[in-house]
């Protein structure tokens, strides 16, 4: 494409996009999500393709292939415009029935329609579908419209347009002071305001000043940053290019892991079609103001999403973190002011720059207007996973309850079991138990609340979960994860695991609670970077929200949620008929009985793996 | 003006009275250190006292590569601030008059100081053979 | 110049100083393990650590005194709860981590530590990696040895565990230590440190073994000083400079006698 020289042809370009679509065309958005890849999704897109031309509708149906669409247990999933028609788990083989049926004759295919899973009702529209009804999707949702590798796609929906504004009608100073007024936190998991980010950097002495996007993700079961720059890569770089706007850089990087092979590709492809729109690069949109970014892989270390490990890692050391307390807006990349902002950071921007603080303001919790920790604005992408009936993605305004996240929007628990706690904010994060359940989600209350928003995962456990394995669990991550440079991360964490190891095979004391304690506070208080300073989190919260079940592990040598292997028991009850099928599956040989007979376990032979209770079909067997 | 330690090998008579005193004055919590000045037999009856002439174009500190050594400007010794010393030892090899010297548990590098302008050599010194004066 | 206040105490510091540069000025002990005042601080040992309320907060903090610079209305408390709780907790830990290495006990015992909370390691050596080796090369130019892997299997290693060619055996490594953890042997005119030997130049006087090969020439490059210098071992310097300063007095005694 020709680069777009200015405003005026940036905006009849748009409307040259906009009026060549025809309206009545239906569009069917095929989720290409990394999650839906699995389900062979690309297959699906380029057959319901084959068939829209071999069935001739090719002038009246558009196959998108978009980016992530939230709901990834659903997979492979679409939604036909305007009808907003939702079809879910679609095999490529459907592909023909649903052009035949659906796209050329109207017809609503009942297998692929969505069943709420609370009333059993099947569900025909995308939006009167739960997960996605109590969502407010306002990152993701132009996403799911668009190809992530046309920029004629973003550019058609007013993409670049707040970039057209800031650079036609703002001065710097001024796009500071409205980042500062929507009250924008980082996105990351420090909540620290951006806007007061931007004004440090902005003013830190020195020419030269850097911008990068921090897309490491790397929490256990998050990908909410993998999925934006996936699918919406674009939206990242806009964000980017205003915030270099405001801060006087003219060089930002983009640290994404290597783990990310589509979100490097994409951005990739979104930085070149950028540059070559003339939106990136030498003097953008003919404003004279010239900014352009390089895209680093990262090799996959948790540490390397921690900034100053970050900034190492691009600089070619090793991705170590150093103390901070000259912060890296001051010297930062290259001993330069830097700003660092994670990727649904960098989103955030166009959209509050688009449509104004008063409009973003309105969102969320508390007051900014005079203290930008005043509360938490717009909205929060989670990976709501686990124990939960509708896992995914979903994006909901800050101040929504735990309850309306894991119920309304999750399903709830699946199996009809109990609801035991839900962990926010990856690793470091925190287990908050029932009581918790109306907390209002935003950087604050979940900080009160013994946790952390951290960058947004949001994992369901059930009353299966046993609290002193999950806390054991995020302490071998972090143990694993640590770079090892401080004692209190690198040994803490190894003397942690080691007395949660003990309590979880029942060989622990109640000293070992308070040495915990004790170790704990250390660890927070000495450690070098964040890892190490939030690493006890796991430990403190289940301590104080799960204390009695430490307890039951150490006092009654008993796992109440039956998971420690040393401390549980399998028992054969009444319900026993002889069909002597666990007495074959028992790789131990530690279950007797005659056809017909009742059935026992031998408890020195047993080792508690649990396969007898998978294969009964009559609750025959107990586990205590 | 500034003063200088000056040595006359002539009268010098082997008693090491100097060794001694170099040694309490840089004792460390009760204990002697290592002795900055040596004194060496050349032939019967013929002693000399060796220690850092602190000259002009040091080769030490030319050689040290994390700038541990530097001139005292009151002074005008060269001093050895121990805790930039690596203990890369160069400097003891480069001096080529071989007046570095290792101190055994620190493994830092020790070097005559003029003990700060008031040299225990010299004032123990009973035939000035050493001598602090003004040059 | 600012002014700051360390336990109480008002001193006045140049601006860019580091806040354990200014503590020590004044006359406080803080002990340290991974610090050196030739080498950027590293803030790994965390035994630095001090308690500081910076000027218009009401919350203090626990930071590392060896890279936290020191700022104007600083209040540094150097003993308080907190910190000497932080303090014995990495005692502790490290002492369970080394509990041979005499320098750890000595230091753990001083803060009334005597044993470890936790369960001592068995068949560890005492490297606590506090990384001056690895930094002592790279500020020596030669970048021979560093950090590898990570977490607690962290170790001190050189490239792919080789011996490692960019080594010259100059022994820093071994000297800085602070645990003395680096083994470094001397026999019959080689060294031998990181698995690798090097041939040690003898001195031309006395035939001593005083430095290798590879370091000497290293050394005098990097110095600038005529080789000349590096050819006798430090006694034997030392015994030139005795006869040099002999030769002159018989001369001067024999220019006197002439007049």
């Amino acid at each position: 494409m020709q680069a777009i020289g200015n405003f005026d042809e940036l905006k009849k370009y748009r409307e040259g996009l906009v009026s060549a679509r025809d309206p009545k065309r239906k569009v069917v958005a095929v989720c290409t999500g990394t999650g839906c890849k699995a389900y062979k999704c690309d297959d699906l897109a380029s057959a319901l393709e084959a068939e829209v031309v071999k069935q001739g509708l090719s002038d009246k149906v558009e196959i998108v292939p978009t980016g992530c669409h939230g709901f990834c247990e659903r997979g492979s999933l679409l939604v036909i415009y305007p009808d907003d028609i939702f079809y879910q788990k679609v095999s490529v083989d459907q592909a023909a029935e649903v052009v035949s049926k659906t796209l050329a004759n109207g017809e609503i295919l009942e297998e692929l329609l969505y069943e709420d899973p609370v009333t059993g009702k099947k569900i025909v529209k995308e939006s009167d579908i739960p997960f996605y009804k109590h969502q407010q999707q306002l990152l993701f949702g132009p996403g799911r419209r668009i190809r992530p590798t046309e920029i004629d796609d973003y550019l058609a929906l007013g993409g670049y347009e707040g970039l057209a504004k800031v650079l036609s009608e703002m001065k710097p100073d001024e796009v500071v002071e409205l980042i500062l007024k929507s009250g924008l936190r980082g996105r990351g998991g420090g909540g620290f305001p951006t806007g007061v980010k931007w004004r440090t950097c902005r003013d830190a002495p020195g020419d030269t000043r850097y911008v990068i996007c921090n897309a490491d993700e790397g929490d256990p079961g998050a990908y909410m940053d993998r999925s934006l720059l996936e699918g919406n890569p674009h939206s990242v770089i806009e964000g980017m290019i205003i915030g270099a706007f405001a801060i006087g850089s003219d060089q930002g990087y983009i640290y994404v892991r290597n783990e990310y092979p589509l979100a490097v590709s994409n951005v990739h492809v979104a930085l070149d079609q950028a540059r070559e729109a003339g939106l990136l690069g030498e003097n953008i949109l003919g404003t004279g103001f010239s900014f352009d970014m390089r895209v680093s892989r990262g090799g996959g270390a948790f540490v390397c999403g921690e900034s100053t490990a970050l900034m190492a890692s691009l600089e070619g050391f090793v991705g170590e973190p150093r103390a901070k307390y000259v912060h890296t807006v001051e010297h930062g990349l290259y001993d330069k002011p830097t700003n660092l902002n994670n990727v649904e950071t960098w989103a955030n921007v166009p959209l509050i720059v688009n449509k104004g603080v008063d409009w973003y303001t309105s969102i969320g919790t508390g007051d900014v207007s005079k203290n930008p920790w005043g509360g938490s604005k717009g909205t929060k992408i989670f990976s709501l996973v686990g124990k939960v009936k509708n896992t995914g993605l979903v994006e909901v305004p800050m101040g929504i309850s735990l309850r309306k996240i894991i119920y309304d929007i999750g399903g709830g628990v699946p199996d009809d079991r109990a609801f035991k706690a839900v962990q926010t904010g990856g690793p470091s994060g925190g287990c908050l138990p029932e009581s918790f359940l109306d907390q209002p989600v935003d950087f604050d209350e979940l900080s009160r609340a013994g946790s952390m928003m951290g960058s947004g995962g949001m994992i369901v456990m059930d009353d299966r979960t046993c609290m002193v394995d999950v806390a054991r669990y995020f302490v071998k991550f972090l143990l694993d994860e640590s770079c090892g440079k401080c004692v209190p991360c690198r040994e803490g964490n190894r003397r942690m695991l080691e007395i949660l190891t003990r309590i979880c095979s029942g060989q622990g004391v109640l000293s070992d609670l308070d040495l915990l304690e004790r170790l704990s506070r250390s660890m927070m208080r000495g450690s070098l970077c964040a890892l190490g300073q939030t690493a006890p989190n796991p430990v403190l919260s289940t301590l104080r929200h799960f204390r009695h079940e430490y307890e039951a592990h150490i006092v009654d040598h008993r796992c109440p949620a039956a998971v420690c292997r040393p401390l549980i028991t399998y028992t054969i009850n009444d319900e026993c008929n002889g069909c002597t099928l666990c007495k074959r599956v028992c790789p131990q040989k530690a279950i007797s009985g005659e056809k017909k007979k009742f059935h026992v376990i031998d408890q020195d032979k047993c080792d508690q793996c649990g396969v007898c209770i998978q294969s009964c079909k009559f609750d025959a067997i107990d586990v205590a | 003006m500034s003063k200088m330690l000056m040595v006359t090998p002539g009268r010098c008579i082997g008693c090491r009275t100097c060794e001694v005193a170099c040694a309490f004055r840089h004792a460390e919590a009760g204990v002697p250190g290592r002795s900055r000045v040596q004194v060496r037999t050349l032939a019967k009856d013929v002693w000399v006292p060796i220690l850092c002439l602190q000259c002009d174009d040091a080769a030490c500190v030319q050689a040290c590569p994390v700038s541990a050594l530097w001139r005292n400007a009151e002074t005008g010794a060269i001093e050895v601030q121990e805790d930039r010393c690596v203990r890369c030892n160069v400097c003891v090899v480069a001096c080529p008059f071989g007046n570095m010297t290792v101190e055994s548990p620190k493994k830092a590098v020790i070097k005559c100081d003029v003990c700060g302008g008031d040299p225990a050599c010299a004032q123990f010194c009973p035939t000035r053979a050493l001598e602090y004066l003004e040059v | 110049m600012l002014n700051l206040d360390i336990n109480g105490r008002r001193v006045t510091v140049r601006k860019g100083t580091a806040l354990l540069a200014a503590i020590r000025e004044a006359g406080f002990e803080v002990p340290t393990l991974c610090h050196h005042e030739a080498l950027e601080p590293y803030g790994a040992c965390r035994l630095c650590v001090v308690e500081v309320r910076e000027e218009g907060r009401d919350k203090t903090r626990v930071v590392t005194a060896c890279n936290y610079p020191a700022k104007a209305g600083l209040q540094v408390e150097t003993e308080s709860e907190a910190v000497v709780e932080t303090r014995r907790e990495v005692l502790d830990l490290l002492l369970a981590r080394c509990p041979g290495s005499p320098v750890i006990r000595e230091l753990a015992s001083s803060m009334g530590l005597h044993r470890s909370s936790y369960p001592p390691d068995q068949n560890r050596d005492n490297c606590i990696l506090c990384g001056l080796c690895v930094r002592v090369c790279e500020k020596l130019g030669f970048t021979a040895i560093t950090m590898a892997g990570r977490g607690a299997e962290r170790e001190v290693a050189a490239p792919l565990k080789e011996p490692p060619p960019d080594c010259v055996g100059c022994g820093s490594c071994a000297r800085v230590c602070p645990t003395g953890n680096i083994p470094l042997v001397d026999r019959d005119a080689m060294r031998r440190i990181w698995d690798r030997d090097f041939e040690m130049v003898r001195c031309t006087s006395c035939g001593r073994a005083y430095i290798t090969r590879e370091y000497l020439e290293s050394r005098v490059e990097a110095s600038g000083l005529p080789a000349s210098h590096f050819e006798l071992c430090d006694e034997c310097s030392r015994s030139r400079t005795a006869q040099t300063m002999y030769r002159h007095m018989v001369l001067d005694d024999k220019e006197a006698s002439h007049e």
